[in-house]
């Protein structure tokens, strides 16, 4: 049970969330046709469940891997937890100011400039004008993107813009919980190495990480907790080597 | 203190939203947001050439008595038709990030803003070329572009709420502008209209908009008691009205998308 003594340790409780979403058989996408089905009575919809009673907690300076098989309700807790979704049920306690969600390529626009585009970034995830002038040519520099800044990104390729991603990301001091969605597998492989050791930084600095990931490589090598989703039902959570384990086998067998 | 911080943040992001709106808009052009500034032109030019004979009568300075209904329509129908489509064109950015969806459909209507900024220096051009001359009555105007503006925010919120539940809003909407369009008296003169349709412009709020700021800018009277009125009000209650389905309907929007 999420202990209620110690709050200042705990960062995350996620408690007996579910989550369902009213899925009808086949939409009425048009208005003609929800007429129709207002007269004649017809109301076709099924409850699909996407995460069912999923309880855990996270503590502080935790770095826990989330795992799971497509579709089984990852990214669904990850909107729960960062406030975009309201669960059906349940409650997630935790300091929203505070987190900050890094997914790849979004919020990026392909006809902008990448300088235009480190603003736009910027200020969607929350930093300032003046933060972003300060911090500019550190994310550039961590991209490894001198001399591109000018360029449409449109003209980017797809490592190029995931570095910048994550440059931009992570070029706050320490976010204090930080939630990542499958970001760590992406670049190459020097890349990858260098987005590891910030996030290691960022450990050491005492944030708390959320990874989450289909290769059960990345989250061995940086997770200390893992917790194991599948179809909307918590299948396990603790030391990452066995549940990681025991994800491998079934996805093997 | 932390409000006030939050405020200013969510300006810059409407900033930033609105800067790649226009930048986006005009990316493969060449003359980029000159555009702003000649459509007006042209569209005046070419509405001038077919209609001022016409209506020679009627109308005395036929230019700007249709420039005047032109950008005023155009901030309306830009701001409402753009901010209709907005939270299902951001829908893969509204789940990730941290700010209210409204500031996505305050961004396209702020777009239409700035848009009508360019637009009004074609205008004021076109006010020295015919020699309009300058009344102290044209210090209204910025009332008058306010109450357009919330009353298109208002419409928006209604608008972009209903767009996400049904894609059929937005035909369905293209027919209404047309009518609302000849509704609004943007290129004839209103005087030689009877009847039932005299009554449906006289009320129709976007005519009222576009009366008071024609009477302002070239005939230099203020707007009466009554128009003042319905010009507040129009906007004061579409703006609640639309702001209040779009608040109640928030959870199910973010479901459905």
């Amino acid at each position: 049970m999420p202990a209620q003594g110690n709050t200042e340790q705990v960062e995350i409780v996620v408690e007996n969330v579910t989550m369902r979403f009213r899925r009808a058989k086949d939409e009425a996408s048009s208005l003609k046709e929800l007429l129709l089905r207002k007269l004649r009575g017809e109301h076709r919809y099924e409850m699909f469940t996407a995460l069912d009673n999923i309880s855990f907690c996270v503590e502080k300076g935790e770095v826990v891997g989330i795992i799971g098989t497509n579709g089984s309700g990852k990214s669904t807790l990850l909107k729960i937890i960062s406030g975009a979704l309201i669960p059906t049920r349940g409650q997630v306690f935790v300091d929203r100011r505070k987190v900050q969600l890094l997914t790849l390529g979004t919020g990026f626009d392909p006809e902008l400039t990448g300088r235009e585009n480190v603003y736009l970034n910027g200020a969607m995830i929350g930093y300032t004008k003046k933060y972003i002038d300060e911090k500019f040519e550190d994310i550039v520099r961590f991209a490894e993107l001198e001399g591109f800044m000018e360029e449409k990104v449109r003209n980017y390729s797809s490592g190029m813009v995931s570095r910048l991603g994550f440059a931009i990301a992570t070029a706050r001091d320490t976010p204090e919980i930080l939630i990542l969605d499958e970001v760590l597998s992406v670049g190459d492989m020097f890349f990858r190495k260098k987005s590891e050791a910030r996030i290691r930084e960022m450990i050491h600095g005492g944030s708390t990480v959320l990874i989450v990931s289909h290769s059960t490589s990345t989250i061995r090598q940086n997770c200390t907790k893992v917790i194991w989703i599948e179809k909307g039902r918590l299948m396990g959570s603790g030391d990452p080597g066995q549940i990681c384990g025991a994800y491998e086998k079934l996805k093997g067998g | 203190m932390r409000d006030v911080q939050q405020r200013r943040q969510f300006a810059f992001v409407v900033r930033q939203l609105t800067a790649r709106e226009i930048k986006r808009k005009y990316a493969r052009s060449y003359l980029g947001i000159v555009w702003s500034v000649l459509n007006p032109l042209l569209s005046m030019a070419v509405l001038s050439l077919i209609f001022s004979q016409l209506f020679r009568r009627s109308i005395e300075n036929y230019p700007i008595y249709y420039l005047t209904g032109y950008i005023l329509w155009q901030t309306f129908t830009g701001a409402t038709t753009a901010a209709m489509t907005t939270l299902a064109d951001n829908k893969m950015l509204l789940l990730k990030v941290k700010f209210p969806m409204d500031l996505f459909i305050l961004t396209r209507v702020y777009t239409a803003l700035i848009n009508l900024g360019y637009s009004l220096v074609a205008y004021v051009l076109m006010l020295a070329v015919f020699q309009v001359t300058p009344k102290w009555t044209m210090l209204f105007s910025p009332v008058i572009i306010l109450c357009l503006i919330v009353f298109s925010l208002g419409i928006s919120y209604m608008l972009a709420t209903a767009y996400v539940f049904f894609g059929d809003i937005k035909h369905l909407y293209s027919v209404v502008l047309t009518l609302w369009m000849y509704c609004s008296a943007i290129f004839y003169p209103v005087e030689q209209l009877q009847g039932l349709i005299r009554v449906v412009i006289w009320n129709n709020p976007l005519y009222t908009y576009i009366h008071c700021l024609r009477k302002a800018v070239m005939y230099g009277a203020l707007p009466d008691a009554v128009e003042l009125l319905q010009m507040v009000l129009w906007a004061a209650a579409v703006y609640g009205l639309g702001y209040g389905i779009f608040r109640r309907c928030r959870s199910r929007i973010l479901q459905k998308i």
